[in-house]
């Protein structure tokens, strides 16, 4: 896709140059904010895909995700399955989801118009909150696994090694969606089709499959996603609804296609967020990082679009 | 000729059974009709909006706004009620206006995205304000409007309702319309044929963020009590919207149909199922943009327009 291996943009970087001299300042909110970051690059990924080859904003997003995280905890409750474990069967779980959903619905849209496209999303992220509202209730679920809850110590802060996991796993999936991209056939046909759908289905490509393919892929993941995050997180109807704009924001800020930069972005970000959470007395303010970045990417970008 | 009296006859008619439902409705009916009309209010807003192509998920925002300033207004400054809301449309408009400069640039996903996230960045602001707003703990109105005197209320609400449908027919009937609809269809030709497109984007934000900030003016003084997570709860956005969809956009009349059938649904529905009556709202909306696209307005015109032009041949 880009000749260069590693695409960073010039915003980015002087992002992340104010925020290693932040991190000097406050270095456990730099571990906190790496930690948290991959969580968002983890789940900002999957809305990328979608974004990036189908060209469908998925606003429940977010809520497949509080979808997933209920079933896991079920798996947890009923079967005793590790919430670790059970990233396996979730991602099948919801492989399929996301097959249903697509033949259901999405597949009817392609070609309705971006504003159908995001009224039927929302149509969805609504029935998904209120369907867990009906059937959980709004009160919210924990889970207790022991690893959880194990800290080292650094300087004179404890820190969970749990947390951990979400940035590996990020990684983990970025390099598997990136040799998925380039190495497999479906993968490339995938990218031909972000680039240029008209012309890949001039070529042959197969355009409804690759976005099937995509789009159960994508609600896929997720699953993993609910799954690491189940033993640290607790499961609420609206657990997952930040997460749908929080991705939207770091995809915005990367650029489309740039998977590498959700997480660079997502990293920067959640030290950011962490930063003014450490601040006593303006925690509540740090919800406003991402929204601020993402109105600041979207206006810039819409004023240079605008100028030239 | 005739058709004209007739009509007139037949909305007179109606109008005055609206005003004066308070006296031979129960109180019940008064409350659902109340609502309904609230509703209808939101959705033909968002259905101006809609008219020009900007698909605008704001209408939480700007509820939230009108009625978290009119019941700091009342009761921080001790304000009249009836003040409070247009000092609540005054500033939201104010508020409108400075974000049409900035956003009205916005198309597509963009504009979308930007109202909701800005709808998101109201309810934290309003959140961590504790001292002004109550922060998240709410704010309870002892005073509310007319001492609570239903009848008076209705009134207010009728008033607003019935101001917002004039405004949006009104614009369905002038050059506004044209300037609009060619805004909607295909933004270079209408720029190349000279409609300032910026000024009616414009124009048709403020009035519509102006319109639903007073729904939640009037929302708050009616029910006496402003909670982040009330005030700029989605449902505000959710309902309104499946309203629009399910009478037919783009159309005053579609709006004011599809809010009457499913305000009635609604009520029906949260009888049946006091819980999980909201799905069905989802499962509408999803339904309608993959089957019914030009709601039960639009598909009942085009059939009248199919058969006519059919008779004609």
């Amino acid at each position: 896709m880009n000749a260069k291996p590693f695409h960073l943009n010039r915003t980015l970087l002087i992002l992340i140059i104010l925020l290693v001299v932040i991190a000097i300042w406050k270095p456990v909110a730099l571990i906190y904010g790496l930690q948290r970051g991959g969580l968002y690059a983890l789940i900002a990924l999957p809305l990328a895909l979608i974004l990036g080859i189908i060209g469908i904003l998925n606003l429940g997003h977010g809520d497949f995700l509080t979808l997933a995280m209920y079933i896991g905890y079920l798996l947890f409750e009923n079967l005793k399955i590790d919430p670790l474990l059970s990233m396996i069967p979730l991602f099948f779980i919801f492989l399929a989801l996301g097959m249903g959903i697509y033949m259901l619905t999405i597949k009817y849209v392609l070609k309705s118009g971006e504003l159908n496209q995001l009224i039927l999303t929302f149509g969805i992220s609504m029935v998904i909150i209120q369907m867990a509202e009906l059937i959980w209730t709004t009160r919210p679920r924990n889970l207790y696994v022991p690893y959880a809850s194990s800290s080292v110590s650094f300087l004179d802060f404890s820190v969970g090694t749990y947390e951990f996991l979400y940035p590996a796993l990020a990684i983990g999936v970025l390099v598997a969606l990136r040799l998925f991209l380039k190495k497999t056939k479906l993968g490339q046909a995938a990218t031909a089709v972000g680039q240029n759908p008209r012309g890949a289905e001039i070529v042959g490509i197969d355009t409804n499959r690759v976005y099937f393919t995509v789009f159960s892929i994508s609600i896929g993941i997720l699953g993993i996603a609910a799954g690491v995050m189940l033993p640290r997180t607790s499961v609420f109807p609206l657990t997952g609804s930040p997460y749908t704009l929080k991705s939207f924001a770091l995809v915005a800020m990367a650029g489309l296609g740039n998977l590498n930069g959700i997480l660079v972005g997502g990293i920067a970000l959640g030290i950011a967020e962490a930063v003014i959470q450490s601040i006593p007395g303006y925690g509540g303010w740090s919800d406003l990082v991402f929204f601020g970045v993402l109105l600041t990417v979207i206006l810039t970008r819409a004023y240079r679009r605008s100028e030239s | 000729m005739k058709n004209r009296i007739g009509l007139t006859i037949a909305v007179a008619g109606l109008l005055s059974i609206m005003i004066s439902l308070p006296y031979y409705s129960g109180a019940y009916f008064l409350s659902v009709t109340m609502t309904i009309l609230l509703n209808m209010t939101l959705a033909v807003s968002w259905d101006m909006m809609l008219r020009t192509g900007q698909l605008s998920f704001g209408i939480a925002g700007f509820f939230g706004i009108g009625s978290y300033v009119s019941i700091v207004a009342v009761s921080n400054f001790g304000i009249n009620n009836v003040v409070s809301i247009f000092l609540a449309a005054a500033s939201v408009a104010v508020i409108a206006l400075a974000l049409a400069f900035a956003i009205l640039k916005l198309r597509g996903i963009y504009f979308a995205i930007t109202t909701l996230a800005l709808t998101m960045v109201f309810s934290v602001i309003v959140r961590n304000m504790p001292t002004l707003t109550g922060g998240s703990g709410g704010k309870v109105l002892y005073n509310t409007i007319f001492n609570g005197d239903t009848t008076k209320i209705y009134w207010l609400i009728l008033t607003m309702t019935l101001f917002t449908i004039f405004l949006s027919i009104a614009f369905e009937k002038t050059r506004v319309h044209y300037a609009i609809s060619s805004i909607r269809n295909d933004e270079i030709v209408a720029k190349s044929s000279g409609i300032n497109v910026f000024k009616y984007l414009t124009i048709l934000f403020v009035i519509t963020a102006m319109i639903q900030g007073v729904a939640g003016a009037i929302y708050t003084q009616q029910y006496g009590f402003a909670y982040p997570e009330t005030a700029f709860s989605l449902d505000f956005l959710m309902l309104p919207m499946a309203m629009a969809l399910v009478g037919g956009i783009y159309s005053t009349w579609g709006s004011v149909i599809g809010s009457v059938v499913l305000g009635l649904v609604a009520e029906y529905l949260r009888l049946v199922m006091p819980h999980g009556s909201r799905i069905i709202y989802g499962i509408i909306v999803i339904l309608i943009i993959m089957f019914l696209p030009k709601g039960i307005y639009g598909t009942i015109e085009n059939r009248l327009r199919a058969t006519r032009s059919g008779a004609r041949e």
